[in-house]
């Protein structure tokens, strides 16, 4: 499975919109896994604080959304 | 630590705690595949204007697809027009093979990693000659979950599912399905010993994929290689839905 490597893409866009939203912090982030991207959202949710830990989204909250269709998609988030 | 949100209480099936920050919000609207999406479609693009055809294969474990390329290679009969890129965890035992049969390979050991993606295929052609290459195989690693989501610079996709996997897998597996341009039920040559039904396995694909292309066939006994070799040449046209 590839789950944390898709927490790390996770985290790398996140952090360019972070920065570009002149934020220090991400403390909470949306991201809709469509039914076909072949991603285990149980398992995204378990990498997610080991990956995040560290970085600017340490301790952020991730939610996942279900969605249909083959995409992963980071919907919006909330940084401080 | 809190397993789904990372806030570093300890585990509860009740997500009780809030999360109260002042915080705002920022829309991003930003696909988590559109990089490889980017790369796979470039990877294409530049294979297409060398006059490559590349021919993606994905599917499980022992599907048969280093041996339907092996016999593919074979009926060919052409010298140096094939390359084929090897994805596996380890070892290079596949791309030993796909020398034996006369082709151009490289192997690429994905080491934990799933799925080949655009990304690795462009680096591993590094290492390969393709002067006068006509046609480049991309043989995925194993696996009929991970690597539907990530494109790899091919210009078809072909899933195999073999006889002795079960007639189910579409149903269990269908985002490889979806994007698929051939639907390969291979081992035909095991059908009578093993409880496979061609009819139910292609009507549960085509639930997913509807008007997917489907051969069946032997790689061991030639069974529906002619078929298969058509739709090499020529494209999409050639394969009938069984």
């Amino acid at each position: 499975m590839h789950e944390a490597k898709l927490c790390l893409r996770l985290l790398a866009v996140a952090d360019v919109h972070r920065v570009r939203a002149g934020a220090d912090r991400i403390t909470a982030l949306r991201l809709e896994v469509g039914d076909l991207s072949g991603v285990s959202p149980e398992a995204l949710a378990r990498a997610f604080p080991i990956c995040a830990a560290g970085s600017a989204a340490d301790g952020a909250l991730l939610r996942i959304e279900h969605a249909a269709g083959r995409d992963l998609r980071l919907a919006d988030m909330e940084v401080i | 630590m809190c397993g789904i949100c990372g806030c570093g209480e300890p585990p509860s099936p009740r997500h009780t705690h809030t999360h109260e920050h002042e915080s705002r919000r920022v829309a991003v609207e930003e696909s988590l595949l559109a990089e490889n999406d980017r790369s796979a479609r470039a990877l294409a693009a530049s294979l297409r204007a060398r006059g490559i055809d590349a021919i993606g294969l994905v599917g499980g474990p022992g599907a048969g697809k280093t041996t339907l390329l092996e016999a593919t290679l074979a009926r060919l009969g052409e010298p140096g027009a094939d390359a084929v890129v090897e994805g596996d965890c380890a070892s290079d035992l596949d791309a030993a093979r796909m020398r034996r049969a006369g082709a151009r390979v490289t192997q690429v050991e994905t080491g934990s990693l799933c799925h080949l993606d655009a990304h690795l295929v462009g680096h591993a052609l590094d290492a390969l000659d393709l002067t006068a290459v006509r046609r480049l195989w991309i043989e995925n690693v194993g696996n009929l979950v991970c690597p539907a989501a990530f494109a790899c610079g091919e210009a078809r996709r072909v899933v195999l599912i073999s006889s002795a996997e079960g007639d189910d897998k579409p149903e269990k597996y269908p985002a490889i399905l979806a994007g698929a341009d051939l639907l390969v039920l291979s081992k035909s040559d095991l059908i009578p010993h093993v409880d496979f039904d061609v009819t139910r396995c292609l009507e549960r694909a085509h639930q997913v994929a509807p008007g997917l292309p489907a051969l069946v066939l032997s790689a061991r006994t030639g069974e529906g290689m002619a078929a298969w070799l058509s739709w090499v040449h020529d494209g999409p046209a050639a394969a009938q839905v069984t």
